[in-house]
């Protein structure tokens, strides 16, 4: 039996009478680039709390790795294996920029100073390591998504869901960031990630997913998706398809 | 960018520094009572009694950033337990020191459990309400003597008191110091504090870490209760259950620096000081709680971080320093 990284059958959530996410079932492979788009309000952001446990679900379930994690609380699914960003940074500010990475590295060793050096490579790899005794305060919004993702990757996970990690940067900045998750993609390291930047997501991802009103309305390669009419007629817009 | 100062808590620099600072005055202190008189013993032993009643509020108030309003009874429970199991039966003083200061930390687990799982102001409330709950419960019981209180034996000795105040002070000041300044746990307070969503989302049990935390906080005051009970030999509900209690553990760590190791230390000694010369000055009185409320707004107001803060000087817009507090509680 072949069992995807994740899994999520039937999900359903909703917040009083709004409906955010309904009945979605998503699948998504070991070590690809998945994308995820859609309107404002389609139920992105709460996708991602939902498969991190932030909220409970109202039905359906989610699958890691074959194990049946609903239910479990955030940091349990934590520890096995789901890192994530916010779209707003959501730092520990009064800290510094290693220490925030700490705080992630200690479910993967007990000790501190293993914690501390661990924390180190991953500023490295994210290009921090200048800056790591600077309090969060004091750097850029362009470092503090730096930032988040370190964090993210701080838990060293198998499943990295990306939050809007390009809003607000410019294009250079932006440019950067491409390349640094492209960097990021091993076999062990499966993204889910959510953007509005097309460029962004066509660039990236192997596999892209539209939702609307929190369901899944077309699902395809990059290449296919943009000609989808449903998604040009809930999201792109016709004047993407004239552009194109 | 409004806060750019270093928080003391979390620089590893100073860490080592901190540490010699206060193995330094431990030392100094145990030498002190040769050279000063009774009185200035009396005092001092005071002073070390507050500072660390407020370490011990710091820890939970401070470094993890939940208000709790029930710590006085905590001292009181201490000081009922020791003197309980000391008079009834005759069990010795350490022993039941340490028994008061875990029964108190189970007393913490079990009202954390349910309201440390909720963020906001639940925990606030939920202490304040059990602080009155204690002070009523030993009002009403017999065993306790109610509220004429009840008569421990006399031990006569001030230098003791002195030397067993300041090795339980130090070692609250040590536990906050290892434990919250230099270990995993405490950088794991400190994420809570500042986001307790992203600390639970990488992988923090914030709910077991918040109830750890209230715990350790309550097991000093049960023992700081159990001391002050044999050292004055007489208590009631008025004299160890008192809000005044708690609420001069709040404000001598957030006039000194809440947060910090330093903090509380500090605002024992300002608080003690400006009580004694008011003392001096118009005899035995309330008057010096208006000094110190009004004191406590000014820090409020315009500085945050406490007078600890003050070292890096900057004085802040009291708009700024309202939503920085705001902040730090969640509210």
């Amino acid at each position: 039996m072949v069992t995807h990284l994740l899994e999520t059958k039937n999900i359903k959530k909703s917040f009083g009478g709004v409906t955010a996410i309904n009945n979605l079932s998503l699948t998504v492979e070991k070590g690809t680039i998945f994308g995820i788009i859609g309107p404002n309000g389609s139920g992105k952001t709460t996708l991602f709390n939902l498969i991190t446990g932030m909220y409970p679900l109202d039905s359906g379930t989610i699958f890691f790795n074959g194990k049946n994690i609903t239910g479990l609380r955030p940091h349990q699914i934590a520890k096995l294996g789901i890192g994530r960003t916010f779209q707003v940074p959501a730092l520990f500010s009064k800290m510094t920029v290693l220490e925030n990475v700490m705080v992630s590295t200690f479910i993967r060793s007990s000790s501190l100073k293993e914690s501390q050096k661990m924390a180190w490579d991953i500023l490295e790899l994210v290009g921090l390591k200048e800056k790591a005794n600077q309090q969060v305060n004091n750097i850029t919004m362009e470092d503090r998504k730096r930032l988040e993702l370190a964090r993210a990757l701080g838990t060293k996970p198998s499943l990295l869901l990306l939050d809007e990690v390009m809003a607000g940067l410019n294009p250079v900045e932006m440019k950067a960031a491409i390349e640094l998750i492209r960097s990021l993609k091993t076999e062990e390291l499966t993204i889910i990630i959510v953007e509005h930047i097309m460029d962004v997501i066509l660039s990236l991802c192997d596999r892209i997913a539209v939702l609307d009103y929190g369901q899944k309305i077309a699902e395809d390669i990059p290449e296919r998706i943009t000609n989808n009419p449903e998604v040009i007629k809930a999201y792109l817009g016709e004047r993407y398809r004239a552009r194109n | 960018m409004e806060f750019q100062r270093e928080t003391y808590s979390s620089n590893h620099k100073t860490s080592f520094f901190n540490l010699g600072i206060l193995i330094f005055m431990i030392a100094l202190l145990l030498f002190l009572p040769l050279f000063i008189s009774p009185l200035w013993i009396r005092i001092t032993t005071e002073v070390l009694m507050w500072a660390g009643l407020a370490q011990s509020w710091n820890i939970i108030g401070g470094y993890t950033g939940y208000l709790c309003f029930g710590h006085g009874a905590f001292f009181g429970i201490g000081a009922y337990l020791t003197g309980l199991l000391m008079v009834h039966l005759n069990w010795p003083f350490g022993f039941c020191l340490f028994i008061s200061g875990i029964l108190a930390s189970f007393l913490a687990f079990f009202i954390g459990y349910p309201t440390l799982r909720l963020r906001g102001a639940y925990f606030a409330i939920a202490t304040w309400a059990f602080g009155e709950m204690i002070r009523q419960i030993a009002t009403i019981l017999d065993i306790t003597g109610g509220a004429f209180g009840m008569q421990l034996p006399a031990y006569l000795n001030l230098p003791f008191f002195y030397y067993i105040m300041l090795l339980v002070t130090g070692m609250t000041y040590l536990t906050t110091h290892l434990l919250l300044e230099r270990a995993r746990f405490g950088y794991r307070l400190l994420a809570i504090r500042e986001h307790e969503e992203a600390a639970e989302m990488v992988g923090v049990d914030t709910t077991m870490t918040k109830i750890k935390a209230f715990a350790l906080s309550a097991f000093f005051p049960g023992i700081f209760g159990g001391i002050y009970a044999y050292w004055v030999t007489y208590i009631h509900p008025d004299s160890v259950l008192k809000a005044d209690i708690t609420d001069f553990m709040v404000v001598m760590a957030f006039l000194g620096g809440i947060g910090s190791l330093w903090g509380p230390l500090l605002g024992a000694i300002v608080v003690q000081f400006i009580q004694r010369i008011l003392w001096i000055v118009w005899g035995e009185g309330t008057f010096y709680l208006v000094i110190i409320g009004l004191s406590i707004c000014a820090v409020v107001l315009f500085i945050p971080n406490g007078l600890i803060g003050l070292l890096e000087v900057r004085i802040h817009s009291p708009k700024e320093s309202i939503n920085f507090l705001m902040k730090k509680f969640k509210w």
